[in-house]
């Protein structure tokens, strides 16, 4: 692993080089003039990132996509093969066999879907609700940022205590008042992924709700009174002033928002534990690399994970960007 | 205003007033409905806090659960006593005070050096760097998190003493911050570095004592921003250090400890939710505080993606 390492660092130092180099060869077309000294001072202040990034940054990168090809075991660092595409078969194996892969990646699917529009569209609701003057608005606004305030592991135990089985439970004592009978909210597959997905909009969305605000205080008051000059009722108002406005407000919350479901693993991996009906990509990513500690397996999991996010990423840049 | 015109049957704004109070008392409720939907699980939080193990099952159920038991109050003193001294609460809290610490400051030096290198001056290889700022901010990273341990793992060793450094290394560099860092020095004046010049400073004396000075909103921002993070992690921390020899974790942050916390024997409902409570405490303080900051994160970060 060292060796591999100092080889890495060798060829990363190569090509910066070869940068430099080139460089210093166009300096003159580009009409640059590079001096010794700032140039020293620049590489001595930027030794301490430069070093970091590459050890905690990149390498972590670069290794798992090594990794991801080979039979690489934790506690046996000195006997890594080469095993080429055998992890990515396993991987389709268990998808088409239904395994847990199969479970982690509908789980993650069922949450990502139901919780982007969900905690969005909430954001957005609750944003548009509080954007007025007077006292109210204010005190509402703090209520419903007041959940972000409380760290995931918080809000997981928490939850696990208000959706308690039984009589003692939080949420099946107020619905014992109108005669529902008790329910296992985390313990059914039917309600545990449901749950997980409105305790996670109720817990961000705040959040958002924010930046909303802050989106909303760009948009100029007289655009408002020029529509309404124009005839425009409150509805078209909305979607040509409003949402024009938030439209750059809008895909950062949507990149930010999705990429964040995509990884949700706090939750499902402190109230329910490994369980086929509640596991995620990241906590089957996680359970097979550090408990199981197939770390090969699960770097080629993690490969497959980042580049369908980095598409749908990708994806919902492309399409809202221009327009 | 023309009374004539007040007196007719149908001029409108006569109208209004009415309607408006309508819609205004609609609005309240409404809100304060929601804002109870958003606060109730909050306040069962507090409530529960208060309570001892009897009273709590007592409270199931009833409009109590909501309510601080203010009959006793001799028994919120307890739970979170109980909690802060016999489960060490205070110690984890410590600890993750220290690492957040520690985390903010070398975030500050190392980010912030190399934002202003990469602000002000020019060298050879600097168009790369920029590249890679960019491309290493888009890569979604999160997903290495085992490389990562398996690198931290051997470089460190297992000693307790050295996985502390597993903890705060990774922590202290953020391109992220570095990104953040070199917008806004890009906007500082050129006049202000050239007169600190004049007077014989060099650029390590120019990054501290021109550059930062005028940075405290973008200092505060990732200040805040490490502090949350930190304080709020508790995977890496509970992945990366290893339990003394006597089987204690002397050197977990709080929200680690959480997760042993509440699988300790005999620990009552109550005495968790303190526990949460306390937890929740520090960030609820910093939200208060630094609320002008964490608007100006939002303003300075995304939205120019």
């Amino acid at each position: 692993m060292l060796n591999t390492s100092l080889i890495i660092l060798g060829l990363f130092l190569c090509a910066f080089g070869g940068f430099v180099i080139y460089d210093l060869a166009t300096a003159k077309r580009r009409k640059e003039v590079y001096r010794v000294k700032s140039t020293v001072t620049a590489y001595l202040m930027l030794l301490p990132s430069v070093a970091l990034a590459f050890l905690f940054i990149l390498l972590p990168i670069l290794y798992s996509l090594g990794y991801a090809f080979t039979d690489y075991y934790l506690l046996k660092p000195n006997d890594i093969d080469f095993v080429f595409l055998d992890n990515f078969a396993d991987i389709f194996k268990e998808i088409s066999a239904k395994g847990m892969l199969y479970n982690a990646i509908k789980n993650t699917l069922t949450f990502v879907v139901g919780v982007v529009p969900l905690q969005i569209g909430l954001a957005l609701l609750l944003a548009l609700f509080v954007n007025r003057p007077g006292v109210g608005s204010k005190i509402f606004k703090v209520c419903f940022f007041a959940p972000v305030v409380i760290s995931l592991s918080v809000t997981a135990f928490l939850w696990e205590q208000i959706l308690a089985p039984g009589e003692g439970g939080l949420l099946n004592s107020m619905l014992a008042m109108f005669n529902v009978p008790p329910h296992d909210w985390l313990r059914d597959p039917a309600t545990a992924m449901p749950c997980i997905i409105v305790l996670s909009a109720w817990q961000g969305c705040g959040y958002q709700m924010l930046i909303f605000l802050s989106g909303l205080s760009n948009i100029r008051k007289d655009l408002y009174e020029a529509a309404a000059l124009d005839g425009a009722n409150k509805w078209h108002q909305f979607w040509n002033v409003t949402w024009v406005g938030l439209r750059s407000t809008f895909v950062y919350i949507l990149i930010t928002v999705f990429i964040g479901a995509c990884r949700i693993m706090t939750q499902p991996m402190l109230m329910t534990g490994y369980m086929s009906h509640t596991v995620t990509l990241s906590y089957y990513m996680y359970n097979l690399g550090y408990t199981e500690r197939w770390v090969g397996a699960s770097s080629a999991v993690a490969l497959l994970m980042t580049i369908f996010i980095g598409g749908i990423t990708l994806m919902q840049r492309r399409m809202f960007r221009e327009k | 205003m023309d009374k004539s015109i007040m007196d007719l049957p149908n001029f409108r704004p006569n109208k209004t007033p009415v309607k408006k109070t309508v819609k205004e008392v609609i609005y309240h409720i409404v809100g304060i409905v929601l804002s109870l939907i958003f606060i109730l699980p909050i306040l069962y939080m507090l409530a529960t806090s208060t309570k001892g193990e009897v009273a709590y099952a007592e409270s199931i159920g009833t409009i109590n659960m909501f309510l601080p038991d203010f009959a006793n109050l001799g028994v919120a003193f307890e739970n979170y006593k109980s909690v802060l001294l016999d489960y060490d609460i205070w110690k984890y809290a410590t600890n993750s005070f220290i690492y957040a610490a520690i985390v903010i400051v070398l975030n500050i030096l190392i980010n912030g050096l190399a934002g202003y290198v990469m602000a002000k001056l020019t060298f050879p290889g600097k168009r790369l760097l920029s590249f890679m700022i960019i491309f290493l901010i888009v890569v979604p990273v999160e997903t290495s998190i085992i490389p990562l341990y398996s690198i931290v793992k051997i470089m460190l060793g297992l000693k307790q003493q050295m996985s502390v450094l597993g903890v705060i290394l990774p922590a202290a560099i953020s391109i992220f911050n570095v990104f953040l860092f070199m917008q806004f020095f890009q906007n500082i004046p050129k006049e202000y570095e050239e007169a600190a010049r004049i007077d014989g400073a060099n650029t390590l004396g120019v990054f501290f004592k021109v550059i930062l000075p005028l940075s405290k909103p973008i200092l505060a921002t990732v200040a805040v921003f490490c502090f949350i993070g930190v304080w709020n992690d508790y995977l890496w921390p509970s992945m990366i250090l290893p339990a003394a020899d006597d089987g204690t974790w002397p050197l977990l942050p709080i929200q680690t400890a959480l997760i042993t916390i509440k699988s300790i024997e005999g620990i009552t409902t109550g005495e968790i939710m303190a526990s949460l409570v306390i937890t929740s405490v520090p960030i609820f303080v910093t939200y208060v505080a630094a609320q002008k900051y964490i608007v100006q994160g939002f303003g300075t970060s995304g939205l120019k993606m």
